[in-house]
């Protein structure tokens, strides 16, 4: 009995370590315990052992049963471990490069609107949008631009036919539509929706009919501020272009006011830049926008009463911006869309 | 504008200003100098014409030559020089011993590698004329040796390119400027003196060189006057006039003409001189052209003239497109003995309509359809009578005609001082506003409780109304005496437009996914919206009015184009990323009218057969629809599945492989989406397939207020799952097959079920089905929302969802 029990141990014990899977194990274990099992036959003969020597067989089967499972137990969890290993792969070298692609890049000239926009954003002005196909009323009658005024020729503005029909950009009567040669267009259309104080951003393209060259493009961006309110001042406009001017070019740039000549603002001012770092570019003074106090007729085409209201605003190319601020010297390059421009600006 | 700086100084005799002070005043005045040269010779003592007699090697220096140089005085000079540009023959300024050339470099007899120069040669830098000092300046007019180099070249001036806003017709002028100039300087400004009286002149008596002066335009002629001088001698023009016109980039022609040009450029007014025997029936009428009328201008170019052109006639011929330019026929040549001078005043629109329509701009068509100064014609008439009668002599004809007139009421504009300050936000006091006004000659008076009057100059006619004074007194105070003052920051006002936000998230989802986003045109070629050899244009209506090239015809109706270019673009660089995305605005043509559309358009250039250490999988049509849901579901728009429907025979797109969602009619977007065709871009060089979309969205639809969310309760029980197979024609579309199975499966969904979910997880064809069958598999999620289903509450479920199917659609359950 002894002996059998103990021969049953060591096999068990000696075929354990050559297990390699769930379904020998399942066979070894029944070769044991299942129905046919060896130890199952002994425990079999419990009934046949004589009264008094059941006590004692019995402890001894007991004993063989919590040996053989501890082996059960032993050969279960080196199976686990082969199953996770098995899982988790052999050690990776983390030194090797991932096969997938590298997070995108946002164009520059995006890049340049949403810094510009930022520093806006931070005394209080935020963007308005619209469309860019426009009609002559927004974009010059509202303006203050009269009919005649060379901007509006079919040889510097782009038009449509007569016969064209736009069914979501709104006329006022019955003028022609164009391709937006400013985006001041948008301030006239929210001036129009939305009541003073107002403080927007109408950043978008623009078009104008001009032969594309390294400073010309075929479309190009701009970005303009308007801010209608009482008692809104030239000093008041000065103000917000020196906070510009220091948050885009840092503390030591300075800004300069030329007066000029817009349509829609009175006064008007060309403004020029300089700081340190723009040194390279050869002058001292960079024009960088146009601005200037709105003009009572503009404010009057919209609805507005001039003698309570008054405002400022002012335009840039966002093209021009990012050309100063990133140094590149020629405006193709911003939709030539070459990979190895773009991941510069990653 | 050119400008002359000793010109100016004829108006401004105390300006003392150096050229950059000069310069710095007009761009802080608001005339922005575009560029200064300095033109002529200082006065130079010692430096004269000499001529190169023999050159021949230095004989210990490589680089100089030893020449002999005639320098007039008998004696040739031997003179060392290291310029190359020169041979025997050629004319050139030597500098001798004791001249001092500008910059304080002194000549003097010297030696030069052991060898004795006595002078020399001189670049056009040396004598400070410009930067040019490639080589010696050769006298290529080979002016007589000896003579003095100044006589050679005219007076050292200043010239300045300036840019004169449209606002400003009156600094269209030497006078003009110098206006400017002594406002800002505070300086006193003179005119010119008038010798002819007005008061010698006569409308009706006396003699003239014509008998008849009409204007039978009026409407674009509002003024028109005539003056006769007889006996003239045409010659060429003294020095002084002809070395003013150089000076501005004019060629001299004869005195007359010399004289009108000089006086356009003094005050701004143009005119013009007609030979009186050339004109015929001794009529002037200033008339409508006729249709077809021809007429060669002194540009020697035929031009045919139509009746909105005003023309200046005899009794015969249109002899000057008005404001514009004169013919051949009436010009005023060597034989001209009588001169019937024009000084008039044409409506500007009209003479910039003409213009444009003739592309001929000239300095007179410039100024009039600018705006002249009414009060200045007869004023300029006077002043070029003087200079004709002392250049040209002759004697003027009492009678002179003035037709229309040229008096215009005087603007006067009501400001107050505080209002001026209030708009700029700081300011002098009164006295310090009133001077900066008064210096550009208005006439301020006051009228009482802090208000003025304030009389506006004829000659600035853009001065209405009192903001326009604000802008007079900055200029004049100076831009740069604006105090630094705080920004005044209020809360924020307004919402970003959703279009810029939305932007934002679509930027940061496609750079997430290492996309890179490009900008391409928004005009685009027909070319490149048709296939090779079709002629037809596929969208006439996107096609501007007005196109500069044929690079940019059409408004482009889709991004995908773009998206290839910029593939080719990058075709060659085998570490680009091939995955590109772009937002602006795309246009389509719905219901006959056309709409502008956010534009939002992505490629993927499938490179799955790229060598990587570790294999990934490629992309296809269903990775591009997928990216097509998510960003237009931040847009907060959902395109249902079975709104897609392959598109067939699209320019870019693949046949089978490429389709279009949406249509702008009924949804708030339009997708085209997939693989785009093969021969396409392989066309652009491509290898490997293309995956690529454009998606137009409404801007309107971003608008909308989003939908308010409500929470609904949901169960706790937990789910139980059933999966089924659906035989189906192989035509027939999967989201047509999904929406029998979800309608059969809302029918048994009830207060103790519902059918939570159906997910198509298979698609089979081939063995165990017919060929022209298809097997779709779906699993369908129950549950209960107060309870845990029972398997026969399921099964019972499921089987009627079976029957249902069976029973009313064209589809078999797979058993």
């Amino acid at each position: 009995m002894d002996e059998q029990l103990k021969e049953i141990i060591e096999r068990a014990r000696g075929q354990a370590g050559e297990i390699a899977n769930r379904g020998g194990f399942e066979a070894f274990k029944a070769s044991f315990v299942g129905p046919q099992g060896s130890f199952t036959a002994l425990r079999k003969q419990l009934g046949t052992i004589p009264k008094e020597q059941r006590p004692e067989y019995g402890k001894r089967i007991n004993e063989a049963k919590d040996q053989l499972e501890a082996v059960f137990a032993e050969v279960n969890e080196r199976l686990e471990g082969m199953e996770l290993a098995a899982l988790i792969g052999p050690a990776v070298d983390p030194t090797l490069p991932s096969p997938d692609r590298p997070v995108g890049t946002v164009h520059p000239l995006t890049q340049i609107l949403e810094r510009i926009v930022g520093i806006f954003e931070k005394v209080g002005f935020t963007v308005a949008s619209g469309p860019e196909v426009e009609t002559e009323f927004f974009c010059f009658d509202a303006l203050n631009t009269p009919p005649e005024h060379p901007a509006r020729d079919l040889q510097d503005t782009y038009y449509m036919p007569d016969s064209t029909r736009f069914s979501n950009v709104s006329k006022h009567g019955e003028e022609r539509y164009l391709l937006r040669t400013h985006t001041s267009s948008v301030q006239i259309r929210t001036m129009l929706k939305e009541k003073p104080p107002l403080r927007i951003l109408s950043p978008g393209r623009t078009f104008r009919r001009d032969t594309a060259d390294a400073t010309h493009s075929a479309n190009f961006h701009q970005i303009e501020g308007l801010y209608v309110d009482k008692g809104v001042k030239v000093t008041d406009l000065k103000a917000m272009l020196d906070h510009f001017a220091r948050e885009l070019l840092g503390k030591d740039a300075k800004v300069r006011f030329r007066p000029h000549f817009f349509p829609y603002t009175e006064p008007s001012f060309e403004v020029d830049f300089s700081a340190e770092h723009l040194g390279k570019v050869g002058k001292k003074w960079i024009e960088i926008m146009g601005c200037g106090m709105v003009d009572p007729a503009v404010f009057e085409a919209v609805g507005i009463d001039p003698e309570v209201y008054t405002g400022y605003a002012f335009g840039m190319g966002i093209e021009r911006i990012a050309m100063i601020a990133y140094g590149v010297d020629d405006i193709r390059y911003f939709y030539q869309n070459d990979q190895r421009f773009l991941n510069q600006f990653a | 504008m050119l400008i002359s700086l000793d010109w100016i100084k004829n108006y401004l005799p105390e300006l003392r200003k150096s050229a950059e002070e000069i310069e710095e005043a007009l761009t802080l005045i608001g005339f922005e100098v575009e560029g200064i040269e300095r033109r002529g010779l200082v006065p130079l003592q010692h430096v004269v014409v000499g001529e190169v007699l023999e050159k021949a090697q230095h004989p210990n220096a490589d680089r100089l030559s030893l020449c002999k140089v005639n320098v007039g005085t008998g004696t040739p000079a031997q003179i060392v020089c290291g310029a190359r540009n020169f041979k025997v023959g050629d004319r050139v300024p030597v500098a001798l011993p004791g001249a001092e050339l500008p910059g304080g470099f002194v000549i003097k007899k010297t030696k030069l590698r052991d060898v004795d120069s006595e002078g020399m040669m001189c670049s056009a830098r040396e004598l400070g004329m410009g930067e040019d000092h490639s080589g010696l300046l050769i006298l290529e007019q080979r002016p007589e040796i000896g003579t003095p180099v100044n006589e050679v070249f005219p007076e050292a001036d200043t010239v300045f390119d300036v840019e004169v806003t449209p606002n400003r017709p009156d600094c269209l002028s030497h006078v003009g400027m110098a206006r400017e100039l002594a406002a800002f300087f505070g300086l006193e400004r003179v005119s010119p003196v008038m010798r002819t009286a007005e008061a010698s002149l006569s409308v009706s008596e006396g003699e003239a060189l014509v008998d008849a002066v009409e204007i039978a335009d009026a409407a674009n002629c509002k003024y028109y006057s005539a003056y006769s001088i007889r006996g003239v001698k045409i010659a060429e023009s003294p020095d002084w006039l002809k070395q003013r016109l150089e000076t501005i980039g004019l060629r001299p022609i004869n005195n007359v003409v010399d004289v009108t040009n000089f006086v356009l450029h003094e005050m701004g007014q143009p005119l013009h001189a007609f030979d009186a025997g050339k004109i015929r029936g001794r009529r002037i009428i200033v008339r409508a052209a006729r249709e077809g009328e021809k007429i060669t201008t002194l540009d020697e170019k035929a031009r045919v003239l139509q009746p909105q052109h005003c023309v200046i006639a005899d009794a015969e011929r249109a002899m000057v497109i008005a404001g514009v330019m004169g013919s051949v026929d009436a010009e005023v040549d060597n034989s001209t003995t009588d001169v019937v001078l024009e000084a008039a005043w044409f409506h500007a629109p009209s003479i910039r309509k003409t213009s444009r329509g003739l592309i001929l701009s000239t300095d007179s068509s410039y100024r009039f359809e600018r705006g002249i100064d009414p009060t200045g014609v007869d004023v300029a008439a006077r002043r070029a009578v003087d200079l004709i009668l002392e250049l040209a002599g002759g004697t003027l004809c009492k009678r002179v005609f003035h037709e229309g007139s040229c008096a215009i009421e005087p603007t006067v504009i009501n400001v107050s001082p505080d209002f001026i300050r209030e708009r700029c936000g700081f300011g002098p006091d009164d006295a310090g506003v009133k001077r900066c006004l008064e210096a550009l000659e208005l006439e301020v008076s006051e009228t009482g409780s802090g208000r003025w009057q304030a009389k506006v100059p004829a000659f600035r006619q853009d001065l209405t109304r009192p903001i326009d004074l604000v802008e007079e007194f900055l200029r004049i105070h100076g831009t740069v005496k604006i105090p630094e003052c705080a920004v005044e920051n209020r809360a924020m006002l307004r919402s970003h437009a959703r279009e810029y936000t939305f932007r934002r998230e679509v930027t940061a989802y496609f750079r997430s996914r290492g996309f890179s986003e490009v900008y391409n045109y928004t005009l685009v070629s027909a070319d490149s919206l048709k296939r090779p050899g079709d002629a037809e244009d596929p969208h006439p209506s996107l096609r501007l009015q007005n196109p500069i090239s044929a690079d940019g015809t059409h408004l482009r109706p889709s991004l995908i184009p773009g998206m290839v270019e910029v593939l080719r673009n990058n075709r060659s660089d085998g570490d680009a990323s091939g995955c590109y995305f772009e937002w602006g605005r795309v246009y389509a043509e719905v219901g006959g009218q056309l709409v502008e559309c956010i534009g939002l358009g992505f490629a993927v250039l499938d490179q799955s057969d790229r060598k990587s250490w570790l294999a990934r999988q490629g992309v296809d049509f269903f990775t591009v629809k997928g990216m097509v849901a998510d960003v237009l579901s931040l847009a907060g728009v959902t395109l249902p599945d079975a709104q897609y429907r392959l598109l067939n025979g699209c320019v870019y797109g693949q046949n089978g492989h490429f389709a279009v969602g949406g249509d702008l009619r009924k949804s708030p977007c339009r997708v085209e989406l997939g693989m785009l065709d093969l021969k396409y871009t392989q066309r652009a060089d491509i290898n490997g397939r293309v995956y690529a979309a454009s998606i137009a969205i409404l801007p309107q639809i971003l608008e909308k207020a989003p939908k308010a969310v409500r929470y609904a309760p949901f169960s706790h029980f937990p789910p139980s799952y059933k999966d089924l197979a659906l035989v189906a024609d192989a035509a027939t579309s999967a989201a047509e097959v999904q929406r029998s199975l979800a309608d059969a499966a809302k029918a048994v969904s009830g207060v103790d079920i519902q059918v939570e979910r159906v997910r198509l997880f298979d698609v089979y064809q081939g063995k165990g089905l017919e060929d022209n069958q298809k097997s779709l598999a779906f699993s369908l999620t129950f549950r209960a929302q107060n309870e845990t289903l029972t398997d026969a509450r399921v099964n019972q479920a499921f089987e009627t969802i079976q029957q249902t199917i069976e029973k009313r659609t064209p589809f078999r359950v797979r058993r």
